[in-house]
């Protein structure tokens, strides 16, 4: 009885974990900004927000 | 100038140096070479597989476990601190080794706890399964105050197993660690101790998802299969001594 209850458990648990891990995460779980950083996913912003101007050679003189 | 502006004005680039780096065709093979949600649990597939073939090895040769274990510690430590980049071939050998390790450990605890192997094989899955789920339906989020909560833990477990290691060179030990004390500090101990391997498991899986979410490179597949059996491996044994302690009462 011990062997059937845990062998099925072992068996099925194995079932979910390759069918489970296939799938992606929940958004729930993905799209959170406390994630754990590891591999430096924050993205280094290069845009700088503001008005431009053009700079003419008569405004230098 | 903006990168659109200057190829506007210059046109592209003719230097082969610059086009071999980006054309589409190198682009689209570095792109089927980026770590998946497949390909991980995959390769977990394949070292449990290997793990398996090891344990019948170990069972029925037991005077190879401590050889194995060895040369597993030193796989994993090569793994680990060397190169991720060589698991691919490491962590196929260190699931082999491991699983010799554990064949003869099993059959151990087997001779004197009769039924134990299978019912802590059921545990380890059942754990593992149980926490896929809450991680994937977002029931457990891994913070950085999670990870600093659980490598602090296993930190400290892991200096308990040293100081007994070392006190073992003196012929005493731990008492705790003994999976035959049947007390209830130790049963506590033990609980703790699977709690915290548990709770590694939501990390490596966090890992996995993060990996093949930023497109990490193809082998994180084998270092994130690799990291999943290190855990798997550390919580089976500590839910086979901790069987052994109830059972001792």
């Amino acid at each position: 009885m011990n062997t059937i209850i845990f062998g099925a458990l072992a068996i099925m648990s194995l079932f979910i974990f390759f069918n489970l891990g296939k799938v992606k995460a929940s958004r729930k779980q993905l799209d959170r900004t406390n994630r754990i950083n590891r591999f430096g996913n924050k993205e280094s912003n290069n845009i700088i927000e503001g008005e431009s101007i053009e700079i003419k050679n008569e405004d230098k003189k | 100038m903006s990168r659109h502006s200057a190829i506007n004005r210059f046109g592209r680039s003719t230097n082969p140096a610059f086009s071999r780096g980006f054309d589409s065709a190198s682009y689209s093979t570095t792109l089927d070479e980026k770590m998946t949600l497949d390909g991980a649990v995959n390769k977990t597939g394949i070292l449990l597989a290997l793990c398996f073939s090891g344990a019948f090895i170990g069972w029925n040769i037991p005077t190879l476990i401590w050889p194995a274990a060895i040369v597993g510690f030193i796989l994993a430590l090569v793994t680990i601190f060397r190169n991720p980049s060589k698991a691919r071939s490491t962590a196929p050998l260190y699931a082999l080794a491991q699983g010799i390790f554990l064949g003869g450990i099993t059959l151990m605890y087997e001779s004197m706890f009769d039924g134990i192997a299978i019912q802590a094989i059921g545990l380890t899955f059942g754990i593992l399964a149980s926490l896929l789920m809450c991680y994937k339906s977002g029931l457990i989020k891994p913070t950085e105050n999670f990870k600093l909560m659980v490598v602090a833990g296993i930190g400290g477990i892991f200096l308990l197993y040293l100081v007994s290691f070392i006190m073992g060179f003196f012929g005493s030990g731990i008492s705790l660690l003994s999976p035959t004390n049947g007390s209830l500090m130790s049963i506590g101990l033990s609980i703790g101790i699977v709690c915290f391997a548990s709770l590694s498991l939501v990390l490596d899986f966090d890992f996995i998802e993060e990996g093949a979410e930023k497109g990490m490179p193809k082998y994180m597949e084998w270092y994130g299969a690799f990291s999943l059996m290190v855990t798997l491996i550390w919580l089976y044994l500590e839910i086979l001594r901790l069987i052994a302690k109830m059972r001792s009462r």
